[in-house]
């Protein structure tokens, strides 16, 4: 047996299938697939495809792991099976119920229940690639959500709310910038502080100035951008015909954040900050200014996501005590996921946005399993940090406060 | 010697170290004035927002010492006393949970870590405490209290046990680990009561809250009447904790091993002491507190939950701030528990409306108790008071030198 | 311009809390030339070229660049003068290029953009202009410490440096790439650059240098020309005086093999090969020096025999017990003692008390503890005497070890291995950074626990010390022996071993 099907792969030109991770890619690929067979549109009704593609994946798993990339294969086994049980449990289930969870609302809820995870993702990793780890966001975001509703209710205009909630949630973030990088303090500390301290600032006066109700009524929100053309078509329409601004501006703020930090002088003296603020120093960086400056941007993004929360669609002007209820938490876990980089952030808001629009339409099937198809976000971030799917790897200097010498 | 300019300050040398040894230098540099101070500061500038919108704050504190139960003291046998003392048996009740979620962040603190999973750990024993308190109903109650507290505790020791094998295996950060167990757990009791969980009450369906425990696995009341939620025994398993918090630190290989490598790993290592091993038994030690305080709140007085509780519960959280306060010591943590459980009890429940309305002021409770965090952790005042003794210094000897 | 004096410094004073780091130092540097600051450590020459740097502010005196006065308050300041300084510690980011860690904080730009590409062709022109061979797109991660060097070069370079200062350049270099930075230090001198050459190496100085300044306790002692500078006039002035430390001992008698190591491989934490099959042993009753230069592999040795770092390959035997796997834990319970290079990161545990230091080895044997009980009383008891008994100055068993000076810290740390009655002790740099009577004292101790049978490996990087302590010499480069002496023996002849053997060495 000297020409098998593997001898030929020594081909130069197959070298990326030589990979042993790229096989395991396409284990994972296969593991989605294998689910996706199953829902609408494709909507196979036999168990036999997802079974045989969710197979396939798998070998291709053990495949990769036999050829060294253990965690890679690992991953694709587990996505192979997960891939093929759950699309025999779509196959099985109603195509009545099926249609409710998978329709093309599907994809504005999952944007919708994303777009605050991406400002805070995107908030929280400017913050951290300056050196400043960001624990606080949660409490940035609160102070967002709050202030947002307050100023659009009395300035008469979600404008004015997005203005007010930004420069309060900046302001906080200024009060713990100011104790991260002047005094020194220990940041899990200081950002475990701001949240706290917005839990109760907000809840007070929220108390204070509407008394508990959850009003104030007729308060004007973000508007919808309807893009002409798109708002009638069969798929696009109820897709993305009809979504919030502040949707669309996340999607603006993952390309401009990506561009800044990764394409322009100011973005290259920001991550020198976060890797080695020494080195960014003694060519005469300023490290405080640009900590500074970057913890302030984070705190204004972070409470951006804040009054989607509470001005967008699904808040529809209205507050509630702790309205946030781990956002922030979710969207630090979006960063990590997303290993510090705005795509990946975006995906992994995505991804965990999808999760929660998911775990609310599954309720069809049954109430107590699809909460719990919330900690998804959670158990991957643990998966990631765990480096089961590859190294996360923060700025060197995260966390640590700088001292001038 | 050395060159000069490497040759680092103290607090360079605390910037540079661990957690504990950070810590452990602010220790040095405060003292006992420290604390008191960040409180009296964070009480001020609560007391401001408080004016600022309108209210009395003197009076306002005064009917929140009130709530709290705290005039007890002064007319125990009085008039008023009734009240006051089932104020006090709560803000009790309250101390107790948070002892122990005070001593589960501060052990972990001990060992240079920051275990911010309190929270989870809590509801992971409060869970299992409900679940074994529930069934086995039959069981006589001191058999079934101790195997409802002793399983609750050890769930908390191993869900904290996690984050601590996850450092321990891989390097991974304490603090976003034990930040995602938090939720994980809080969306399991979301489940576990949820129309169909495994908990929810059999008898009301469509009611996402959980059966009540048997009444032989409830904790005896000694002070007040059961069916008003009265102060249970569990104050003094907290109270022993916090003698075994101390004496485990201090006076055993144990402790010895944990404050080792909570200040020089690497030294610890030199010494002999398997560094990883006790990352993991501090964590798991650290759990067991939380979880130990989360049986203790089911089967003491809670008995039951339902959805809407989970997301109130802060107690997780307040001890971060109990432990901080309390500098991570056994004695510290103590007082911090008994003013933060005034403070929360204070506010709220046993509040009357007419000086300032509970609403308004529980969430000066989270006001204070982020200002208190903030102050602590950043000790503004400890650097500041040790800068300046520091400068003092060689500034007196600089001027000896230029007379001589 | 009054002369060709691209720089002056006049009278420069600094001082530290108790300690008077620069005092009245006067030095300067005239145009295309290489001037060497050379002094041992601690004389004040870091100290006085990160004043030239704007990284500390003097006390007195007064700079003068191209004649003009001028005051530093910060890096960039010194930067905008003309100054370029490449730290020992090189100061650059891993995950980033080459090219962007040059042109950091001078950014080219395109528009609101940053122009990789003209940064990449920039740096490329540079670098061919100086002949410092290196790739703009490469991650600093990847690249050489050699290569790493060279980007830090064109950093000052890039910047406009008309004056680059080099601390210690070739301390992190092996020969062939000290080599070819003496031929880089060439090129600039050729293109009208000044080069401050700091250094402890009189060959490098005598070989690269136009002007020598020599410091000394914070001092200038003398600027004289290459020509007629011997390395001994230098040594003499660097030093003050013929101190070779003389330690009162007779000669060794060794009995058996206490220590064994056969074989021996070992990693680092980066996977490299820094232990490349190492043989040797130690006898009871003497005491064998490991000369070499930093680097060399000394740290992942003494980590390997006493069970810090796991092996690669090869065989430790402590009294002729196979350790093989043993952890530290194994190695301490086998009569392994070690006073480590570090006594403040691994010695020690600056937050405890002495009395728990002393205990840290055996905090959970009896009479310290018993069915892990701790009886700190006991500790004390134990504490208080061995601070007698080692002359331990500055505090009581309850100090924290933290507040002791670096001699007495030292001790506590003498004490606890020794009076743990280790059947082999390694002492590795036992006496750094201490002064002169703490010195004297821990040298006479080794001596003295030789003479009392033990088996001594001492790895140093003062030659001197090796010198005067040591019965038996072994030189250490590049993970391995490359020279074994016994009884006298040059200081020449081993310096030349530790560098690589005579072919390294310029004629």
């Amino acid at each position: 047996m000297s020409n098998t099907w593997v001898d030929r792969l020594d081909n130069p030109a197959s070298a990326r299938l030589r990979d042993p991770a790229f096989t395991g890619y396409v284990g994972i690929f296969l593991g989605a697939f294998a689910a996706f067979l199953a829902i609408p549109p494709i909507e196979a009704r036999t168990t036999t495809w997802p079974i045989l593609v969710g197979v396939v994946g798998a070998i291709f798993g053990i495949w990769t792991v036999t050829r060294g990339r253990r965690r890679v294969g690992w991953g694709a086994v587990a996505a192979g099976i997960l891939g093929l049980a759950l699309g025999i449990l779509a196959t099985r289930s109603g195509t009545g119920n099926l249609h409710t969870v998978f329709d093309p609302t599907l994809i504005a809820q999952t944007f919708g229940f994303a777009t605050p995870l991406v400002f805070g993702a995107i908030a929280g990793m400017i913050s951290e690639r300056s050196g400043v780890i960001n624990i606080g966001l949660e409490g940035m975001m609160l102070m967002g959500a709050f202030w947002g509703v307050y100023g659009a209710d009395r300035g008469g205009t979600w404008a004015v709310g997005l203005v007010v909630g930004a420069v309060l949630g900046g302001l906080l973030a200024l009060v713990y910038a100011y104790f991260a990088i002047h005094l020194r303090a220990d940041q899990i500390v200081g950002g475990t502080a701001v949240n706290f301290l917005a839990l109760g600032i907000t809840g007070y006066f929220f108390v204070q100035l509407y008394h508990n109700q959850p009003v104030p009524n007729g308060v004007s929100t973000l508007p919808n951008l309807k893009i002409p053309g798109l708002s009638g078509l069969h798929f696009f329409g109820p897709a993305i015909g009809d979504l919030n601004i502040l949707i669309w501006a996340g999607f603006v703020l993952v390309i401009v954040a990506y561009v800044v930090l990764f394409r322009t002088p100011i973005g290259l003296r920001i991550r020198a900050c976060g890797e080695h603020p020494r080195a960014a120093d003694t060519v005469g960086i300023n490290v405080y200014a640009i900590r500074y400056a970057c913890v302030g941007v984070s705190g204004v993004l972070a409470a951006l996501g804040g009054v989607y929360l509470s001005e967008g669609s699904q808040g529809n002007g209205t507050f509630i005590f702790d309205m946030t209820n781990g956002r922030g938490f979710i969207a630090l876990a979006a960063m990590i996921f997303g290993n510090w980089r705005p795509a990946g952030a975006f995906g992994a808001a995505l991804l965990f946005g999808f999760s929660n629009a998911l775990a609310l339409r599954l309720q069809v099937y049954s109430a107590s399993a699809s909460t719990l198809f919330n900690v998804l976000p959670y158990v991957l971030t643990l998966i990631a940090v765990a480096g089961v799917i590859g190294r996360t790897v923060p700025p060197a200097a995260d966390g640590k406060p700088y001292r001038k010498q | 010697m050395t060159e000069p300019g490497y040759t680092p300050s103290p607090e360079q040398a605390a910037e540079t170290g661990t957690l504990a040894a950070r810590i452990a230098l602010k220790q040095r540099a405060g003292g006992i004035v420290v604390p008191i101070v960040t409180v009296v500061i964070a009480f001020l500038m609560g007391g401001l927002v408080v004016l600022a919108t309108g209210h009395n704050p003197l009076l306002a504190y005064r009917a929140i010492f009130n709530g709290a139960g705290l005039n007890w003291i002064f007319h125990p046998t009085t008039s008023m006393a009734s009240t006051a003392s089932y104020n006090l048996s709560q803000t009790l009740l309250q101390t107790t949970t948070l002892i122990l979620c005070g001593l589960a962040v501060a052990f972990a603190f001990r060992c240079g870590m920051f275990n911010i999973g309190g929270q989870g750990q809590y509801f992971v024993g409060f869970f299992v405490a409900n679940w074994l308190g529930v069934d086995f109903a039959s069981m006589s109650p001191l058999p079934h209290i101790l195997i409802a507290v002793g399983a609750a505790t050890l769930a908390g020791a191993l869900w904290a046990g996690i984050a601590g094998v996850l450092k321990a295996s891989v390097g991974a950060h304490e603090v976003i680990t034990t930040i995602m167990l938090n939720w994980i757990a809080i969306w399991i009791g979301e489940w576990l009561v949820a129309d169909g969980g495994p908990l929810q009450n059999s008898s009301q369906p469509f009611n996402p809250s959980s059966n009540p425990v048997s009444s032989s696995a409830e904790l005896p009341v000694f002070w007040g009447s059961h069916t008003l939620g009265g102060l249970d025994v569990g104050i003094f398993v907290a109270l022993a904790a916090v003698v075994l918090f101390w004496a485990l630190l201090n006076r055993t290989t144990l402790g010895y091993e944990v404050r080792a490598v909570g200040f020089n790993p690497d030294a610890a290592a030199y010494g002999g002491i398997n560094v990883r091993k006790n990352i993991v038994r501090a964590m798991a030690i650290s759990g067991a507190f939380a979880g130990l305080a989360g049986a203790l709140d089911m089967l003491g007085y809670l008995y039951g939950f339902s959805q809407n509780d989970i997301p109130l519960s802060q107690v997780g959280f307040l001890g971060i701030a109990v432990a901080l306060l309390g500098r991570n010591t056994a004695v510290g943590t103590l007082l911090g528990a008994v003013l933060f459980g005034a403070l929360l009890f204070g506010t709220t429940h046993g509040l009357t409306g007419n000086v300032i309305q509970p609403e308004l002021a529980g969430n000066l409770t989270y006001i204070i108790q982020g200002l208190v965090v903030l102050f602590v952790g950043a000790d503004v005042l400890i650097l500041y008071v040790w800068n300046s003794r520091k400068r003092l210094r060689p500034a007196r000897s600089a001027s000896a030198a230029g007379a001589s | 311009m009054s002369d060709d004096h691209v720089l002056e410094m006049r009278n420069i004073r600094k001082e530290f809390p108790g300690v008077v780091a620069n005092d009245g130092v006067s030095f300067d540097v005239r145009r295309g030339e290489v001037h060497a600051l050379l002094g041992e450590n601690g004389a004040g020459k870091s100290t006085l070229m990160n004043i030239l740097y704007g990284l500390y502010r003097p006390d007195g005196g007064e700079i003068l660049i191209q004649g003009k006065r001028v005051s530093f308050s910060s890096a960039r300041d010194a930067i905008e003068a003309g100054i370029g300084m490449v730290h020992q510690h090189f100061m650059l980011i891993p995950v980033m290029t080459v090219a962007e860690n040059i042109v950091l904080g001078v950014e080219p730009r395109d528009g609101l953009l940053l122009d990789e590409r003209g940064a990449e062709r920039r740096v490329r022109d540079l670098s061919e202009r100086f002949g410092l061979a290196v790739s703009p797109s490469a991650l600093v991660s990847e690249i050489t410490v050699g290569q790493e060097q060279r980007v830090e070069i064109l950093k000052a370079l890039y910047r406009g440096a008309d004056v680059l200062i080099l601390d210690e350049p070739t301390a992190v270099l092996t020969p062939q790439e000290a080599r070819e930075l003496f031929e880089i230090v060439e090129s600039l001198k050729a293109d009208g650059k000044s080069i401050i050459f700091i250094s402890h190496k009189l060959n490098e100085v005598l070989e690269i240098a136009d002007r020598i300044t020599v410091l000394r306790r914070g001092r200038t002692i003398e600027t004289v020309p290459r020509e007629g500078a011997t390395e001994e006039s230098l040594a003499r002035a660097m030093v003050g005086r013929d101190v070779l430390l003389r330690v009162e001992k007779t000669k060794s008698d060794p009995g058996d093999v206490l220590l064994a190591v056969e074989g021996l491989e070992v990693r680092d934490d980066r996977g490299i090969e820094k232990v490349r099959g190492m043989t040797f042993d130690v006898r009871a009753g003497e005491i064998v020096g490991i000369a070499g230069v930093d680097g060399n592999g000394q740290t992942e040795l003494i980590e390997a025999i006493t069970g810090l770092r796991k092996a690669e390959s090869g065989t430790i035997t402590v009294a002729s017990e196979p350790m093989h796997g043993a952890n530290a834990r194994r190695m301490l319970d086998a009569g392994v003692g070690h006073i480590p290079e570090d006594r403040q990161r691994r010695g020690l545990v600056l937050e405890f008390s002495i009395a728990e230091n002393i205990a840290l080895h055996d905090y959970a044997k009896e009479p310290d503890a018993k069915w892990g009980w701790l009886f700190p009383r006991r500790l004390v008891e134990r504490a208080r005497s061995l601070i007698r008994e080692y002359d331990v100055r500055g505090g009581g068993p309850l100090t924290r070890a933290g507040g002791l000076s670096g001699g007495n810290q030292q001790k506590v740390v003498a004490a606890r291995e020794i009076s743990r009655d280790p059947k082999v002790l390694i002492a590795a740099q036992p006496t750094r950074g201490l002064d002169v009577g703490a010195i004297e004292y821990l040298h006479r101790r080794l001596v003295a626990e030789r003479d009392r049978g033990r088996a001594i490996l001492l790895v140093s990087l003062e030659l001197e010390e090796i010198l005067s302590l040591s019965d038996r010499i072994l030189v250490l480069y590049e993970g391995q022996i490359a020279g074994a002496h016994e009884g006298t023996v040059s200081e020449e002849e081993i310096g030349l071993e530790m560098l690589g053997g005579r072919e390294e060495k310029v004629a």
